[in-house]
């Protein structure tokens, strides 16, 4: 589904990932680890075109992208992305955040876009919401409103930075689990997170990354209690797991 | 009453005629300087921040020369500039002129107000599959609209005062008026006292709709 191969990106002479090879399957949850500047937002922000790797290749289903000639919002259509900060637009109502990229990327008609977005609003549980401006939302709901959003594009993969980590602790529980029921729906995650429970739990694969190198890649299983590695053994005290 | 008073009043009596028409001379101008300014400033903000390096360079230029200039020698230069190539009334090229003269300014609030928009909300549209020009029109720019609301009216006040410099190419709006009348009256102080007044009246309305019309934002966006 997603594929690359000796990816490198580096910001002026800081060189932030040293040639990342991942393969991800249809329909995996993958889970990307790893201690504050190891690369990881910045793996995920490659995997949509949000940043330019300098080097190395990005394969979505089998087609290999070409950063230089493609156009990129075309290729960005097809990966959704969910933000740390939810980014919900602040001028729009919730059912017009969801509606709008159908409107204007796919050129959908009103009617159509208005059925798809009151649905995933249900499905992330709020469909009372649908006529309300953002601010009125908690962290929580406005959340839930981005991961609608997100897939009102019938995205391939989804991929997810730090999505619960600017929440209260009692809003995390509810973002979680509408992430939960899109991992049993199958849809393929990549999702950077410090919730362990929630990587022991729906990963289906654990991936570490430790100054822009991929250092382990395994099953939550063997990710927590049979690793060797003595960076991974490190991070998991840390993180206190 | 005392004299000055008396005075005053003989002198707004005997002009107010004049210098109502002339106050509606003053608000065409502006208006028009005011949608010229804000077509011009939008242009230009947005070539400032484009990626193309030639249209930076020239929205910079355009910038440069105006807010580095004086303004009457602006009107001079585009009154006999333009006049010299097309027939164009004295009215029109001084409303160009001012039209010119604040796109400048109003081209450096969108800049602001643009560059002010959170960076998420760029990212998130592009990572919707909106290409640059979608993100702009439909995310960003609504938002920085909102944003320039504030610095707009400061500005549009400022080009309602400078207005009464195309007296200097024969316009007769307010000052033009006042300008006479206190040569063929021989009451300088009186007549330019009067013709303040006007524009303290006009400036304090403006203000007032400028208000309403932010409270009335505020209170969509709640
Ligand atoms: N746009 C940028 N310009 C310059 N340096 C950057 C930029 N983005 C990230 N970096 C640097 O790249 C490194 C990796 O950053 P990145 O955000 O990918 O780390 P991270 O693993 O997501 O960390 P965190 O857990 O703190 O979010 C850091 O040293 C960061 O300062
Ligand atoms: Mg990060």
């Amino acid at each position: 589904m997603i594929k690359t191969m000796n990816l490198h990106k580096s910001f002026g002479d800081l060189e932030v990932l040293k040639g990342i090879d991942i393969d991800i399957n249809p329909g995996e949850v993958v889970v990307l680890v790893g201690v504050s500047g190891s690369g990881k937002s910045t793996l995920l922000r490659c995997l949509n075109f949000l940043e330019k790797a300098q080097e190395g290749d990005i394969l979505i289903d089998g087609r290999k992208v070409d950063r230089k000639k493609e156009d990129l919002s075309k290729v960005r259509a097809e990966v959704g992305m969910v933000f740390q900060h939810f980014n919900l637009f602040p001028h729009k109502t919730v059912l017009e955040n969801i509606m709008e990229a159908p409107l204007i990327v796919k050129k959908e008609d009103k009617e159509k876009a208005k059925k798809l977005s009151l649905a995933l609003l249900g499905k992330v549980g709020l469909s009372d919401k649908a006529d309300v401006y953002p601010n009125k939302l908690s962290g929580g709901q406005k959340q839930r409103v981005a991961i609608a959003r997100a897939l009102a594009m019938e995205p391939k993969a989804l991929l997810f930075d730090e999505p619960t980590s600017a929440l209260d602790p009692e809003l995390v529980g509810e973002v979680l689990q509408v992430m939960q029921d899109l991992a049993n729906d199958g849809m393929t995650m990549v999702v950077v997170t410090h919730e362990m429970k929630f990587a022991k739990e729906v990963a289906d694969r654990i991936i570490m990354l430790d100054e822009g190198r991929i250092i382990e890649d395994a099953d939550p299983e063997t990710f927590f209690n049979h690793s060797t590695n003595e960076r991974t053994r490190q991070f998991l005290e840390m993180v206190n797991v | 009453m005392p004299d000055i008073l008396l005075t005053l009043s003989e002198v707004f009596m005997r002009t107010y005629e004049g210098f109502l028409k002339a106050a509606l001379v003053t608000l065409k101008i502006t208006a028009i300087a005011i949608v010229l300014g804000t077509v011009f400033g939008i242009v230009f903000a947005l070539m400032k921040i484009s990626r193309s390096k030639i249209l930076q360079t020239i929205a910079n230029l355009y910038i440069t020369l105006i807010r580095g200039t004086p303004l009457i020698v602006q009107i001079m230069f585009l009154y006999y500039g333009i006049t010299s190539i097309v027939v164009l009334s004295n009215f029109w090229a001084g409303a160009i002129a001012l039209g010119v003269h604040n796109g400048a300014y109003i081209a450096e609030v969108f800049r602001g107000a643009i560059q002010g928009v959170d960076r998420g909300q760029r990212e998130a549209s592009l990572a919707l599959g909106m290409n640059r020009s979608q993100a702009m029109r439909r995310i960003i720019f609504p938002q920085a609209l909102r944003r320039a609301i504030p610095p707009l009216g400061n500005q549009f006040i400022i080009t309602l005062k400078d207005s009464s410099l195309v007296y200097v190419i024969g316009v007769t709006e307010l000052f033009g008026l006042a300008n006479r009348e206190a040569a063929s009256s021989f009451l300088p102080f009186e007549t330019f006292l009067v013709v303040g007044m006007y524009y303290l009246v006009l400036v304090l309305i403006f203000t007032g709709l400028l208000k309403l019309y932010e409270n009335k934002l505020n209170v969509d966006k709640s």
